[in-house]
């Protein structure tokens, strides 16, 4: 298997740029996948501005590359699309995003944003600046600036993802999803589910999705939401729009 | 046990742990968290173990379930217990035991209670069964009371006569008062509740700074976001300075959600007192029906005991709301009570801080103090 430590250089000299936790985090990340794929979710492979990485990580997952290993299931977003638009047409709750993207790809971050109401587990590979703190579930990423370097990195990274990945299926124990099926309180909670905007009608109620499924909403305490947009929901009511300020 | 890998974004989360160990120093710092749901995320990802020991959390009374006095519930197993009533609750509320047992008992000796997810549910019920009274059980702070007031307004448009609210809906910034002026408890902060403030704004709290010379961060439900919290509050704590912040920008304005506090101020007016279990009769911080709406308020409607009932005396639920002892220096913690068979509420919503400890943290705390969870560093 190939190593990937921050203390360690790898093939060509280049520095690694990998901050400590970096291996942790991409373990991490493996064992989520590993879950979401072994419960019947889907990977979506995401990279706007460098196509190629997601038609290699989608690659990856697909091809039996190693014998016995499962064909996993993964799917491109092309180029071009609306990407928004495309993932809220085509994931389901249990899925996954990946991307492999600048923190400054809006359409990224707006993805990645969306992953509470559409129920996908959000990884986020990149490089330089980094996104802002929870902006996904796993952020992997280098401390480098040189694009180049960083991009050979990637690969390494994502080819690990998908190893360590393989790595979890050979222990069927570690695939039960962590369950949390104790009763949980609405109002002791401070319950505020994100849920996104599907439609809504003259009477201040919406339409909208959560990790969940559908569900009927009253919209009458926030502005009047738009398809698309992310509201807070507690005991029925959208008590919050997350447009706001944005 | 949990660690902050498994934290959204665990490389925040590390920089985060790091940044607390480096600006506290090493000085004890006792931070109240007001939620409960700010105690569930403590307890269930463990953020008391990947802390350094000299910052210490203490529970406050923000879980409503957990402050309704016992008389309360016998009033709604009162109510439940009418003839042609349908009584609806939130789930957390049916298993809260009164002096004669809970509303699931009243259930099984044959009161119609269902439990229902939102108040507009309630509403739909009564609206689909025109012969029956449909009362709903309306507990919560401000983030709960607006749903409630909605379909108030909603019932009232639709002349929809056969349902009725036995609040219970309480307010925030009181207790938080109480707290401040008990004289058995030191903080050095707060960390303010997230989705209740999306609704009253940061604005109330300013007395916390201005008056007794706390900081107070408003934080989100995430680990990180608490994480985050503590290290605001820290910063300002090194800085000198003494203020209201906001870590939950994502949902929180300043100004609060003006249209909910609006329709709050329509349905509803303050009581002149309401009490609040173990911490006692507060001023104004409970909510009832205004006189525009006393058709659906079901205490006038029906005739509702109103006795009030000590608590249990081996119950120490009010030190643990306010802080003073931990849950597990209650003298029936993991006893005598246990969420099976709880004698204070504390232990009987999942985010009553007995409960969350007895589900989470009873059999890692010793260990975790013994020898702290290592964090790596970023």
């Amino acid at each position: 298997m190939t190593v990937l430590r921050p203390d360690a250089a790898p093939a060509g000299g280049a520095d690694l740029g990998a901050s400590a936790g970096l291996c942790d985090d991409l373990a991490r990340a493996s064992l989520a996948l590993a879950r979401r794929f072994a419960a019947g979710g889907t990977l979506w492979c995401v990279s706007p501005s460098s196509t190629f990485h997601a038609h290699h990580v989608a690659v990856e997952f697909v091809h039996p590359v190693i014998m016995g290993t499962r064909a996993l299931p993964a799917v491109v977003v092309p180029a071009g699309a609306d990407l928004v638009a495309s993932l809220r047409a085509t994931v389901r709750p249990g899925d996954m995003v990946v991307a492999v993207a600048g923190a400054a790809e809006a359409e990224v971050a707006e993805a990645m944003r969306r992953g509470p109401a559409w129920g996908t587990e959000t990884v986020w590979i990149g490089a330089g600046p980094r996104p802002a703190d929870g902006a996904a579930d796993h952020v992997l990423w280098l401390d480098l600036d040189d694009p180049l370097v960083a991009s050979e990195l990637f690969v390494r990274i994502y080819h690990l993802l998908w190893e360590l990945t393989h790595v979890c299926f050979e222990h069927t124990g570690l695939l039960r999803p962590d369950t949390c099926e104790e009763e949980v309180c609405i109002t002791c909670s401070d319950e505020g589910r994100t849920a996104e905007v599907v439609s809504v009608d003259d009477l201040g109620e919406a339409l909208v999705r959560t990790a969940e499924g559908r569900e009927h909403i009253d919209t009458t305490l926030i502005d009047p939401p738009r398809p698309g947009d992310l509201v807070l929901v507690h005991a029925g009511s959208a008590i919050a729009s997350l447009e706001e300020g944005r | 046990m949990k660690f902050v890998d498994e934290y959204r974004d665990p490389a925040a989360a590390r920089r985060a742990v790091e940044e607390i160990s480096v600006i506290s120093a090493g000085e004890h710092r006792k931070f109240m968290e007001v939620c409960g749901g700010h105690t569930h995320t403590i307890y269930k990802h463990g953020i008391e173990n990947v802390l350094p020991t000299n910052i210490e959390l203490v529970h406050g009374p923000g879980c409503p379930v957990c402050v309704i006095p016992m008389g309360r519930v016998d009033d709604a197993i009162a109510l439940a217990e009418q003839p042609d009533v349908i009584f609806t609750s939130f789930g957390d509320m049916m298993r809260v035991p009164g002096s004669k047992g809970n509303l699931l008992e009243a259930k099984a000796r044959g009161a119609d209670v269902r439990m229902v997810y939102s108040p507009l549910d309630a509403l739909r019920i009564a609206m689909a069964n025109p012969e029956r009274q449909v009362v709903f059980f309306a507990i919560g702070f401000e983030t709960t009371a607006p749903s409630t007031a909605v379909t108030l307004l909603k019932a009232r448009e639709r002349g929809i006569t056969n349902f009725s609210v036995f609040s219970n809906h309480v307010t925030i910034v009181p207790p938080l008062k109480a707290i401040l002026d008990s004289p058995d408890l030191r903080l050095d902060g707060f960390i303010g509740p997230g989705h209740v403030s999306t609704v009253i704004g940061n604005r109330p709290y300013r007395f916390v700074p201005a008056t007794y010379g706390k900081p107070l961060v408003t934080s989100g439900f995430e680990p990180l976001d608490i994480l985050q919290g503590i290290v605001m509050l820290l910063r300002q704590l090194r800085d000198g300075r003494c203020e209201i912040e906001n870590q939950y920008t994502r949902a929180v304005r300043d100004e609060g959600n003006t249209k909910a506090l609006q329709v709050l101020a329509e349905v509803f007016e303050l009581r002149p007192h309401f009490e609040w279990r173990g911490l006692g009769f507060i001023s104004h911080s409970g909510l009832k029906l205004s006189p525009a709406f006393a058709d659906w308020d079901a205490e006038l409607r029906y005739l509702v005991p109103g006795v009030r009932v000590a608590d249990p005396k081996a119950c120490q639920c009010g030190e643990v709301l306010k802080g003073v002892i931990k849950p597990w220096e209650c003298k029936v913690f993991g006893t005598a009570c246990t969420p099976e068979t709880p004698i204070g509420t504390c232990m009987v919503s999942s985010e009553g801080a007995c409960a969350a400890y007895y589900n989470y943290g009873r059999f890692t705390r010793e260990a975790a103090a013994a020898a702290r969870i290592p964090v790596r560093s970023a």
